[in-house]
């Protein structure tokens, strides 16, 4: 391809999709940060401050709230969705009948726009009208219906169980198709031998979806530390921003509040807490491979 | 009695119809299985469809009850309420520009980055992997400045202040899938293309689009579901009623429909419908799109 390789035509060809990039990807992230390092509530000019913000997080009990709440919903994450994507895939590993509708029908969740999942699980998880205090007085336990939006602790927990419902179908896709990697003699071969099903599925099945399990937990990490939408319908991070998650905490500071460099701090942090936990654990699972 | 049979025949089919009966019995407890759990899955949609059709009056007090005379008053108030056209045009608009523009530049460069010849492979290299970087950037962080850019440029409250960082947002995503997809597709038609005289824009146009045509669809139906989805943008940059876009629109709906539950819901549903309509049409290529985005990402 030397002959149409001249200098202008490359150019040609990378400009749009790099000044877009430089412009709406790379700089904005720069910018952020630099916005981090200033006191700018929007009007005047933005007063350089150092690491100031940074040394408020630390006191910002709102902000450590917010970060604990993100911590339920990722705790929740691991223990519900990604054993229950897990499962969800064995189960649709099998031939059935009507097995690709199937599939797409657990799939769903994760396509219906964010803001619309909020505003369905409204109706499930509402104290008063949602279906599940619903069910609950119904059938004569009502000490057991709580307050699960809205209340001073169980909101985050809800927030999990929501992403579960969202996610499940997607990281069973993956685990699915991982599963489809494994060859079948390795089964054959280990039941001739005597091994037993749950002996294959954790001597065989899960060590070897190690680089899919990988994915999906990394898929949760930024996931949860993306979540917006959700909090924002279910309960708008109040009351008194108790329920309220690093994203929405950092929208309601930059947005709502207009401090605009203390946003960027909590932005930047939440990318980095992002990133770090990401990397920290595909260093720590690769370790444990190669081991 | 499979006992009986297996235990007269040899070995290895003694092997294969335990193997097999073990089969069919564990698929009943499986399909069964399977079916429960998707049932669950898909409730509350379901719960959403019941109560679409109870006045506002049971749903607070009655909400468990079968509707009595299926009602569509809430449907009529939402279509009432709601200006759902104006809600899919404005969200239309902006999914057909972007696609367009995107499709067009981010093949462009990925054409460029996989098959032309750079005098430095190293650059060629950090190009790639600087547009990839963006696959593990939040859209969160760059929402503020973004907005500061959008004043600057005056773009404020326009179709194009939502157009630009979904173009943007799609750079890594399409670099990926389109630089994979022309690393595995062996480059002798394109350059029997160019030894009989075609030219970069022919080339483009007649010899390598048709080719890439698969990759495309997924590009295109997996961004139309994004930007059809996407909220934290449009919340940001839009502000004018008259541009609200879907996932905007739905946001505003407490405000909207005051305490008219009944509204809210069959707007939901107005809503959700044709995105589930659209998934069961091109579910193969929004799969592959996501998990490929996941993946490799």
């Amino acid at each position: 391809m030397i002959w149409l390789s001249k200098r202008r035509y490359i150019l040609f060809m990378l400009l749009p999709t790099l000044l877009v990039y430089l412009a709406y990807i790379i700089l904005p992230v720069i910018v952020s940060f630099c916005y981090s390092l200033t006191e700018y509530s929007g009007i005047g000019a933005a007063i350089f401050v150092g690491l100031h913000n940074y040394a408020s997080l630390l006191g910002d009990s709102l902000f450590w709230k917010s970060l604990k709440n993100t911590f339920i919903v990722l705790l929740v994450a691991f223990v519900l969705l990604l054993p229950g994507a897990f499962l969800l895939a064995l189960l649709l590993n099998v031939k059935i009948k009507g097995g690709n509708a199937v599939k797409a029908m657990n799939f769903a969740p994760s396509i219906v726009a964010p803001i619309l999942v909020g505003l369905i699980w409204v109706f499930i998880l509402d104290p008063q009208m949602g279906l599940i205090n619903v069910i609950l007085k119904k059938i004569g336990v009502d000490q057991l219906a709580l307050q699960w939006i809205g209340g001073t602790k169980l909101t985050p927990y809800s927030v999990g169980v929501v992403f579960t419902w969202q996610m499940i179908g997607f990281l069973a896709t993956i685990f699915l198709a991982g599963l489809k990697m494994i060859p079948r003699d390795v089964y054959e071969s280990s039941s001739i031998d005597g091994a037993s099903k749950l002996q294959q599925l954790f001597r065989i099945t899960v060590p070897m979806l190690g680089e899919t399990i990988k994915i999906n937990v990394v898929l949760i990490i930024t996931g949860v530390f993306k979540i917006f939408e959700t909090v924002l319908l279910l309960t708008n991070g109040g009351p008194n921003h108790l329920s309220e998650v690093m994203v929405t905490y950092m929208y309601n500071v930059t947005f709502t509040s207009g401090e605009y460099g203390y946003g960027m701090a909590i932005a930047t942090v939440t990318f980095l807490l992002t990133m770090v936990f990401s990397l920290v654990y595909m260093g720590l699972s690769k370790k444990n491979i190669e081991e | 009695m499979n006992h009986a049979a297996s235990t007269s025949s040899k070995p290895m089919t003694q092997l294969a119809l335990r193997k097999q009966s073990a089969r069919s019995t564990g698929n009943t407890g499986k399909t069964v299985l399977s079916y429960l759990v998707t049932l669950i899955v898909l409730l509350p949609f379901l719960w959403m469809i019941l109560l679409s059709f109870k006045s506002n009056s049971d749903i607070l007090n009655n909400p468990f009850s079968l509707p009595e005379t299926i009602s569509f008053d809430n449907y009529r108030r939402a279509l009432s309420t709601l200006d759902l056209a104006l809600l899919y045009k404005n969200t239309f608009i902006i999914v057909i520009v972007t696609i367009v523009i995107e499709i067009l530049i981010t093949f462009m460069s990925s054409y460029a980055l996989s098959r032309m010849i750079f005098r430095s492979e190293r650059l060629r290299r950090s190009i790639v992997a600087l547009l990839l970087t963006g696959l593990a950037i939040p859209a969160f962080i760059l929402l503020f400045p973004v907005y500061r850019l959008t004043i600057s440029f005056g773009l404020l409250d326009t179709y194009a202040s939502l157009i630009i960082p979904y173009i943007a947002t799609s750079i890594s995503f399409n670099t990926l899938l389109f630089t994979g997809f022309l690393r595995g597709f062996p480059k002798e038609v394109e350059e029997a293309a160019v030894i009989d005289g075609c030219g970069l824009l022919n080339l483009g146009r007649a010899v390598v689009f048709p080719i890439i045509m698969p990759v495309v669809a997924t590009v295109f139906i997996f961004n139309v579901l994004y930007i059809w989805n996407e909220f934290p943008f449009a919340v940001t940059l839009i502000s004018d009623e008259t541009m609200t876009t879907i996932s905007l629109g739905i946001s505003q709906f407490k405000g909207r429909f005051n305490i008219d539950y009944g509204g809210i819901i069959a707007a939901s549903i107005l809503l959700i419908i044709p995105q589930l309509i659209f998934f069961a049409f091109f579910q193969r290529f929004i799969i592959e799109g996501m998990t490929a985005g996941a993946v490799k990402g």
